[in-house]
């Protein structure tokens, strides 16, 4: 079941003198995210990730699409109610504690009263903040206010929480603690939608990535999907191959290099690679060693957006 | 209760302004100059005296002179709040907007023209909390001291604050459209000036130019923005009457500036939600 279905969702920006120039942020981006999942949404800087969880939030309006949110249209404010939203650079009123600042943004979503104090409370305890919720904010550093955004989110015990760049200026323990309280979360079913450029993290954590770029959506998938084919093996040969061994090996793969005794090679299927062991074996080549060389979500992503470039 | 939140949000960010805590001390040493200084004759209960001097022991014309002291004291706090109060509150507007911040508010379940209210009236709200305490310890001393209890006095000030929240549509509006509190302050100065002189177009802005076109947009500029000269005025008419400027032809207090005003702030009010509720952040 989706919990977030956008079709052709556009953004343009007109600006300047007789608002002449244009800037297409979003094309026609269509996806859907099912309830219970971790979606990463990933792309360069300007690829327009925020633009478009803004426009699920009604925080910047579409030019063009159409979109439904927890089963409402844009715009309806239940859609606030049901969900939990942690913006990139934040900022809190300075003058206010941390408890202060979680009670306030509590009230501004309909909480009030103990209900109010003791789920702020157990959420500062939830991000490592207890020892500060005295403190004025003024004084938090980077990391903390982003552990304090999160708890922010997480007020009205949200089913769909929307996090853009989570772990910015969180240092490596807090970035673990963060992405075991998201993992967490999915297992109460909460759904999560995650902007990040932090590629290794999202592929740790999210069940589904999008890949944005330009404002398009190029790729959509499970990480297993965007990286199964990429999937390469190095091999360490006792020699090096001939020409004739190599124009046999060629058709069962979709890719072949060859550096003096090593041998990178990638396959579509499992037949492929056994195929490939095959004949090395019936021109009496030896394997001295043979290493997986799986491909990550960064270095997939990286390809589609330089493919885009190329295209 | 949203709404409540976003108010005393926005007062305790007003009140924690430079320029009002400046007012507060102003106000402050005010108040205890004037328990100080007045005091009631030894000799003649019926004598107040101002450091021990008889306070304008005759009527000057048809005004009493406890309430020409009074209208002066109200003149110059409302005249100044409009001074330290539109410096310390247009940039609560635009401070809404800034980039980080607007995200947070715009996330929760309030209606952008709820959030827009509730920031304007935080801030009239945080204005007129320094009016009042300051009101409220001016009537005191001349109710302790001088046994005077002038009701009109206090009324007057909530007047004050109306005219404030309904001069502070201008500041919204702007506040919303440039996203810029130093547009909004200079702005705010500037429209101060337009209004009194508004006011006066009948004796000073129509001689300019002959022109029937000119002088009907004199006319509706002046009955479609907040009549903030005439709301003052007519605030201090409350207290009593000035026996000066002597051609002045009525000296009561008149409703229809703040009627008036009402209308248009709310248009601006509207315009400026509007205005909001079409924009990015």
């Amino acid at each position: 079941m989706s919990i977030v279905e956008t079709s052709n969702i556009s953004k343009t920006y007109r600006s300047g003198l007789f608002k002449r120039s244009v800037v297409h942020a979003l094309t026609g981006v269509s996806l859907s995210v099912r309830q219970g999942e971790i979606f990463g949404l990933l792309g360069p800087n300007g690829a327009g990730k925020t633009t478009f969880v803004k426009i699920l939030l009604s925080i910047v309006h579409p030019t063009g699409g159409e979109a439904t949110v927890a089963g409402e249209k844009l715009g309806d404010l239940s859609i606030r109610e049901r969900s939990g939203y942690l913006p990139e650079n934040h900022r809190y009123p300075a003058f206010l504690t941390g408890l202060q600042t979680l009670i306030f943004f509590g009230s501004l979503t309909g909480m009030k009263g103990k209900a109010l104090t003791d789920r702020a409370d157990r959420l500062l305890e939830l991000v490592g903040l207890k020892d500060w919720k005295k403190v004025k904010i003024k004084r938090y550093s980077k990391g903390m206010l982003q552990r304090l955004g999160l708890a922010q989110a997480l007020l009205n015990d949200p089913d769909l929480l929307f996090l853009d760049e989570p772990t910015d200026g969180v240092d490596p323990v807090g970035r673990k603690e963060i992405r075991d309280l998201l993992t967490s979360l999915r297992s109460q079913g909460k759904t999560i939608f995650l902007n990040s450029h932090l590629l290794s993290e999202v592929e740790m954590i999210s069940d589904r990535v999008a890949i944005l770029n330009k404002g398009k959506v190029l790729k959509i998938g499970t990480i297993a999907e965007l990286t199964s084919k990429q999937i390469e093996y190095e091999l360490l040969l006792d020699r090096s191959l001939g020409d004739s061994v190599i124009e046999k090996l060629r058709p069962h793969l979709r890719s072949l290099n060859v550096d003096g005794k090593k041998l990178v090679i990638a396959s579509e299927s499992k037949v492929g690679l056994n195929t490939t062991l095959d004949i090395l074996r019936s021109e009496g080549i030896l394997i001295e060693s043979m290493t997986q060389k799986r491909t990550t979500l960064e270095d997939s992503f990286i390809d589609l957006i330089q493919r885009e470039a190329t295209a | 209760m949203r709404h409540l939140a976003m108010i005393l949000l926005t007062i305790r960010e007003a009140v924690l302004r430079g320029t009002l805590l400046f007012y507060f001390a102003v106000g402050n040493i005010i108040i205890l100059f004037m328990a100080y200084a007045l005091d009631v004759s030894p000799d003649d209960p019926s004598m107040i005296t101002f450091l021990s001097n008889p306070l304008l022991p005759k009527n000057i014309g048809n005004t009493n002179p406890v309430d020409f002291v009074l209208i002066q004291l109200q003149r110059s706090s409302a005249s100044s709040i409009l001074l330290f109060g539109v410096f310390a509150v247009a940039g609560l507007i635009p401070s809404m907007l800034e980039k980080g911040t607007v995200e947070l508010y715009l996330s929760k379940p309030l209606s952008r023209t709820a959030l827009l209210l509730s920031r304007a009236s935080g801030a009239t709200a945080g204005v007129a909390l320094n009016l009042i305490y300051f009101a409220i310890g001016i009537w005191l001393v001349f109710g302790i001291k001088l046994a005077i209890w002038h009701s009109g006095f206090l009324f007057s000030f909530l007047f004050v604050c109306i005219a404030f929240l309904f001069y502070f549509s201008i500041v919204t509006f702007v506040g919303i459209v440039t996203r810029s509190a130093g547009f909004s302050i200079m702005f705010a100065f500037l429209y101060t000036f337009f209004s009194s002189a508004l006011e006066s177009r009948t004796k000073i802005l129509y001689q300019i130019w002959n022109n029937d076109i000119y002088h009907t947009t004199l006319d509706v500029l002046y009955y479609c923005t907040p009549q903030l000269s005439a709301m003052l005025e007519n605030s201090s008419r409350i207290i009593g009457k000035m026996p000066f400027p002597p051609d002045q032809l009525s000296q009561t207090f008149d409703i229809l500036p703040f009627v008036y005003s009402l209308l248009s702030s709310a248009a601006i009010y509207a315009l400026a939600s509007f205005q909001f509720a079409k924009q990015d952040f």
